[in-house]
């Protein structure tokens, strides 16, 4: 890889170096702050175009809970920023990095359950595209009907077809109070049972987690003071039955049940996967787990249907379980993704190519016909 | 381009049996959708009874060169499924079929043609419900949900389609059928439903959709307040939202559209310049708290009254009232013109200011309904059809809205799509760039512009073919020339 990254201070200087790419054939490959830029290796020799410059423009539409946020911010200096007025963006991905890389990854974390992804949140868009352009879409209401939504089709798009160089999102206002819940179950059945039942309309957590092979499910409610003490109480007592046992956490013991959980995965030397089924399936994936000769840890949005996978071990053994888990996973229509893996890993788990692969193939061939950028993610 | 030929029309009948209608007087029922001034009779119509008639007729009209229409229940506002002359337009009632309810997985799978309410009207029994809720629901069908990204009262807490589809069976514009999105969330690539959702069948053509079902909230409170103002209002909905509370819908009225649903459904509410209706959902702990707060801002920012509707029956009474606000119109005016613009929510007292100068200025009357939650406005203006030059009169007077909209940055529709009527305005919203960008992703869907021509895009755009890696010309080399 070339050594130092090309780092834009402007929208336009982005696109004027991505035309130039266009022209002389060179490889770029966006980056942020780096923080995820493994889970989707470039096998071409591509230059850095980075964002971290892009830091000029931010907005904040307290009164309409909308924020324009450039490429390069981080979310941690965008939320610190927003909960001035008592607002933030409502994404808690374990490792935050920058705005750009959190759009291109579409990356989301516990509190998906309530607020969603990136794609959910975005109203507006800018980027760079590598015919020298920099072009919009969206706006900055939410509600907004007018043209093609390219802001979600940049969502995820790993930087396929341009540089993001600022997003507007939709906001949440800062909860007025939180806490959570944390049980302690005999099995995967119990512990799923027990989500679905509290992650219910009389209940409503922002987030139920489910931490494996611990069997641990963490349920937060984040909402006015006296209803999160209630709620807390009331999932307490409906979890007490199926629970081996139940406690509730608030203030700093909270923060850090919670910091746990978000690097539980982060500190472990591994392959880390993402597998996505149907929420019934999510049981009989652990019992896959289980037969499994490798060391396994799991977090998972508990009811969503979504895990996120560190294994250690053996790298035959690894193969077996990921090739293994993707079988399954197609079964429950769903499907695996491997974040961090190394190049042999990945080449010796082949995942099913998309069925609108040529789509997508196709978009990409329209907005990147020199091929300046990486190839679609996941679009095999 | 020429009429469709028999020999075109014959093979047309083979694709969909039983489902042509050629027949000049019935193809006259298609040649518009809920907006009526905008007419076109279709060279033919189909009404396909399968997945795969779709697929072979789109076939057909792409081997053929003929453009196609899709239409769902034919209740879009902006003349989306407006018929070509001489295309075929592909009616999609006979897909109305509920295919799977798997309530374990909160997920549903139906056909297009199958009614917004039926959903949740079949699910209903198991506590669950489709979030959506466009104030046609009880007509639209979820294939125009899909392609206009219908939102509703509730989308300020739920969002819109697009946030409720998980995945769709289509058949792109060269026939060929494919998924888009999964089941599972997350699908894998790009985020092509993110993009087909809103892109109003210029993409392809719906044959099945797998949505999301969400759990009926444990409690529902309803305020109905009325305000001596709209500043006054739009107040107490800032203060809401300062105190952190989203609530599930904030509809506004005002006096012209509160006395026009009094004569038709008589919901009784306060005859004040606004009311207010606000609606909490959730648990029962959190709505009662957060209720509290919601009543007592509403009192200190001035409400004149203030009725809480604690049971369903109250609560479908003010629901009507606001819902029969545009039919209503009727009642006292012998025609009128509905817009739909947005504004930031913060820029609702300075637009609404305008609007009211544009009243006394034009000499029609204009009612306001909107979803103050969101910027969604909805000016209704009267006019007499039988005065000369009033119904232009009118077009011009909801054109001028629309530029207040843009001026105050916000978007020329929420959510009644762009269709035949606004394409127009797409560039005063849009560059250039960002119009050739969307452009890109039509080419991409359907190079050949079979699907809904003319529609989204304010000017008629062919695509060029793009084989193999991209050269620069050596015109472009030396900066002298751009390619599209």
């Amino acid at each position: 890889m070339h050594a130092d990254p090309m780092l834009p201070a402007t929208a336009d200087d982005a696109a004027a170096m991505l035309r130039e790419a266009a022209i002389t054939g060179a490889a770029l490959r966006p980056g942020g702050q780096g923080t995820r830029t493994h889970w989707r290796p470039d096998p071409r020799e591509a230059r850095i175009v980075g964002s971290s410059r892009l830091v000029d423009g931010f907005e904040h539409y307290a009164g309409d809970l909308v924020a324009t946020v450039p490429a390069g911010m981080t979310l941690i200096e965008a939320n610190s920023r927003l909960a001035a007025a008592g607002q933030w963006l409502p994404l808690d991905p374990p490792r935050a990095g920058s705005i750009g890389g959190l759009v291109a990854t579409n990356d989301s974390g516990p509190r998906r359950l309530r607020h969603g992804t990136p794609r959910d949140l975005i109203v507006g868009i800018e980027v760079a595209l590598t015919d020298g352009r920099v072009v919009q879409a969206g706006g900055r209401v939410v509600k907004n009907v007018a043209g093609y939504d390219l802001s979600r089709l940049f969502c995820g798009s790993y930087g396929s077809l341009g540089l993001v160089t600022r997003a507007t999102f939709k906001l949440a206002p800062l909860p007025q109070a939180s806490c959570t819940v944390v049980a302690q179950f005999a099995d995967a059945e119990a512990a799923l049972a027990a989500a679905a039942v509290v992650d219910g309309p009389s209940l409503t957590p922002s987030s139920v987690e489910m931490q494996a092979p611990e069997w641990r499910l963490l349920v937060r409610f984040e909402t006015s003071e006296a209803a999160a003490a209630l709620m807390a109480e009331g999932a307490s007592a409906l979890l007490q039955r199926r629970a081996a046992s139940v406690a509730i956490v608030r203030d700093s013991q909270e923060a850090e049940v919670w910091r746990d959980h978000a690097h539980r995965l982060a500190t472990r030397r591994g392959v880390l996967l993402k597998v996505v089924v149907l929420p019934t399936a999510m049981s009989r994936l652990f019992a896959l787990l289980s037969d499994a000769r490798v060391h396994w840890s799991v977090s998972g949005r508990a009811t969503l249907g979504v895990a996120l996978l560190a294994l250690q071990g053996d790298d035959a053994q690894i193969v077996t379980v990921a090739r293994g888990l993707t079988q399954y996973a197609r079964e429950h229509r769903g499907h695996v993704s491997l974040l961090d893996a190394a190049d042999a890993m990945r080449a010796a788990v082949p995942l099913p190519a998309s069925p609108a692969a040529a789509v997508m193939r196709a978009i990409k061939q329209r907005f990147d016909p020199a091929q300046v950028l990486p190839g679609v993610p996941d679009g095999r | 381009m020429a009429p469709l030929t028999p020999s075109f029309l014959d093979q047309l009948r083979r694709a969909a049996p039983g489902g042509v209608i050629d027949d000049a007087v019935e193809r006259l029922t298609y040649e518009s959708d809920a907006l009526v001034h905008l007419r076109a009779v279709p060279g033919a119509v189909v009404l396909p009874s399968s997945a795969a008639e779709v697929q072979a007729v789109v076939r057909l009209c792409h081997a053929h060169g003929v453009p196609f229409v899709a239409r769902g229940h034919g209740t879009g506002l902006s003349g989306g499924a407006l018929p070509h002359p001489e295309g075929v337009l592909i009616g999609l009632a006979r897909l109305n079929r509920i295919l799977d309810v798997d309530i374990a997985n909160l997920r549903v799978s139906v056909e297009p043609g199958v009614t917004n309410l039926d959903i949740t009207r079949r699910v209903a029994p198991f506590g669950c419900y489709y979030a959506p809720d466009p104030s046609s629901q009880s007509v639209c069908s979820i294939g125009g949900n899909i392609a206009e990204n219908s939102g509703g009262a509730h989308c300020l807490k739920y969002g819109f389609t697009v946030h409720h589809v998980l995945e769709v069976d289509v058949v792109l514009p060269d026939g060929t059928a494919t998924t888009i999105g999964s089941a599972a969330l997350d699908s894998p690539g790009l985020d092509l439903l993110g993009v087909f959702i809103g892109s109003e069948g210029t993409l392809g053509v719906v044959t099945r959709a797998t949505l999301r079902l969400l759990r009926r909230p444990e409690a529902v409170l309803t305020l109905l307040a009325g305000f001596d103002s709209i500043d006054t209002a739009g107040d107490a909905v800032s203060s809401i939202i300062r105190h952190g509370i989203v609530p599930a819908a904030v509809e506004m009225m005002d006096r012209l559209t509160i006395d026009a649903a009094e004569a038709a459904v008589q919901p009784n509410f306060p005859t004040t310049a606004a009311v207010l209706i606000v609606e909490l959902d959730g648990p029962d702990v959190e709505v009662t708290d957060l209720f509290s707060t919601v009543e007592a801002v509403c009192r200190r920012a001035g409400a004149v009254t203030v009725e809480v509707a604690r049971d369903p029956a109250q609560r479908d009474r003010i629901w009507k009232g606001r819902k029969a606000a545009f039919a209503a119109m009727g009642r006292i005016s012998p025609n009128y013109y509905v817009q739909d613009g947005v504004v930031p929510r913060t820029k609702l007292s300075e637009v609404l200011g305008r609007i009211r100068d544009l009243e006394a200025r034009s000499g029609l009357r204009i009612g306001n309904v909107f979803h103050a939650g969101d910027g969604n406005l909805h000016p209704l203006i009267c006019y007499d059809g039988t005065v000369a030059g009033q119904a232009e009169h009118a077009e011009q007077v909801a054109s001028e809205i629309l530029q207040y909209c843009i001026d105050a940055g916000g978007a020329i529709t929420g959510e009644h799509g762009v269709g035949a009527d606004k394409k127009a305005y797409m560039s005063k919203m849009f560059a250039p760039a960002d119009l050739d960008a969307m452009q890109l992703v039509r080419c991409a869907f359907d190079p050949s512009g079979l699907s809904n021509p003319g529609k989204l895009f304010p000017t008629p755009r062919l695509c060029g073919e793009v084989p193999g890696p991209y050269r620069a010309h050596p015109a472009e080399r030396a900066g002298l020339a751009e390619r599209f």
